[in-house]
């Protein structure tokens, strides 16, 4: 019993950070709606520990992450029009992204989780999951750092890599 | 000896990421100091990580509201202890047995027939409060406009309430500017929350603040002045997120109210400017109310 508070407290302490992940995702579109979901997200890995799931804060916290990621999918996906003049550049090159790609580089680029621990939050495989960060950070150097080069989009840098799709 | 692996894309991607090990980031770093473009990728990645961290920590920062506190424990509750303890099962009590059963009601038909006196006393002493209650939630008509017939359902209503009651008032506040902290210590033990969004940027200076009477409970009322002495109000009350519509319908012909929630709050600005302004006026905010604390670095 006492276990299952250790883990309703991890999941307690990882709100801030939660509400950084939905309002990002989200692309700063509004506080309450990001709350919303993290309230979602809390209560379904709530059920899970209830449940006896996961088994230490770690995997806790993971289940609260792809709760909301789960959830935000839905909400989020179309809110490319509705991210507010005021938001610095990045958060419109975000709202520009697809949803899964804006997942995966929060993931890694704002909360900090390995690969494998992100490919299990965002409930894909390690080669896609890394697939999608690379088009995502593509994506954003496009988009943020030459909006007046459109020839530039067909290529990148460094041609003699070879690009792992 | 054979030659390490080729460096990809990918193994830049990870050398931002912290992926490697320390052997292959020898392998990459090396890789990088000859070929400067693939460093000139690297170090641009390392500028989108710290845009996205620049954009987004301050919500880290932010005490989560209210409606987040506890809310992994709060849903344990309910569920939890039957299965805990397993041992005792709280059932319904049982009815009654017969002979005990008459014995009740006999007492029953006691019973209602002195509560039917009661009641009727009961109701005619409602009836007298409810009319003496109407009597003096008709606002008084002011010369020449209509009187709104105010039924208090929204937050944009209540503050509507508050603006009517205060605002035209020569001292229309208990905290004036000096006494801020008194103001902010009032809110915080009345209202759950308090705050005094500096709003001198778009030409509002703060007279001061109140405990006003909300929607279920007490709110807190801020008002403020702009250069030609037109007031506005800044109404807030504890109250469930939920996707309220920005802007706001005009609650008569003279007054805009703009309504948000955030922090666990419902917020309504309410004032005689245009629509514009009201609404840049409650941007303004909504972002100094649900900013980081000051000294911390700002970025909107």
């Amino acid at each position: 019993m006492s276990q299952k508070g250790d883990l309703f407290q991890k999941i307690e302490a990882a709100t801030p950070a939660l509400r950084r992940y939905a309002r990002a995702l989200c692309c700063g579109a509004g506080s309450a709606a990001a709350d919303e979901l993290v309230q979602a997200a809390i209560e379904q890995a709530a059920a899970k520990v209830r449940a006896r799931e996961p088994s230490d804060g770690a995997a806790a916290r993971h289940c609260a992450y792809r709760a909301l990621t789960a959830l935000a999918r839905e909400k989020c996906a179309g809110l490319a029009a509705t991210a507010s003049p005021r938001q610095p550049a990045v958060v419109h090159a975000l709202a520009d992204l697809p949803y899964e790609e804006r997942a995966s580089l929060l993931l890694v680029a704002l909360e900090g989780f390995s690969y494998e621990a992100a490919a299990r939050i965002a409930d894909t495989s390690r080669e896609a999951f890394v697939a999608r960060l690379m088009r995502a950070r593509a994506a954003l150097s496009l988009l943020d750092l030459r909006p007046s080069a459109p020839s530039d989009g067909a290529r990148r840098a460094g041609g003699h890599l070879r690009v792992v799709k | 000896m054979t030659p390490p692996p080729s460096v990809q894309e990918a193994d830049l991607h990870a050398l931002v990421d912290g992926e490697l090990s320390a052997e292959r980031r020898r392998d990459v770093e090396d890789h990088l100091s000859r070929h400067p473009e693939d460093a000139a990728l690297v170090e641009g990645w390392r500028r989108q990580n710290a845009a996205l961290r620049a954009a987004f920590e301050p919500v880290a920062r932010e005490t989560p509201p209210l409606s987040l506190r506890n809310a992994a424990v709060r849903n344990a509750a309910p569920g939890a202890a039957p299965i805990e303890t397993g041992a005792i099962h709280w059932g319904r009590p049982s009815g009654p047995s017969r002979s005990v059963r008459r014995l009740d009601e006999a007492r029953e038909s006691r019973r209602k027939r002195a509560f039917l006196s009661t009641a009727a006393a009961l109701l005619v002493g409602a009836a007298l409060a409810a009319a003496t209650v109407l009597a003096f939630t008709r606002p008084p008509t002011p010369s020449g406009a209509a009187t709104p017939v105010i039924s208090a359902q929204s937050y944009v209503d209540r503050a509507d309430i508050s603006y009517r009651t205060y605002a035209p008032d020569a001292r229309p506040v208990d905290f004036d500017a000096d006494h801020l902290a008194e103001l902010a210590a009032a809110q915080w033990r009345r209202v759950g929350f308090a705050c005094a969004p500096d709003l001198s940027g778009v030409g509002l200076r703060l007279l001061g603040g109140r405990v006003a009477p909300g929607l279920k409970g007490p709110a807190g009322f801020l008002l403020y002045e702009t250069q030609d002495s037109a007031r506005v109000g800044l109404y807030f009350e504890r109250a469930e997120p939920e996707k309220a519509a920005r802007v706001a319908p005009r609650v008569d012909q003279s007054l805009t109210a703009v309504e948000w929630r955030g922090a666990g709050m419902a917020f309504v600005l309410i004032g005689p400017l245009g629509a514009d302004a009201m609404q840049e006026s409650a941007e303004r905010a909504a972002g100094e109310i649900l900013a980081p604390p000051p000294g911390e670095a700002k970025r909107r």
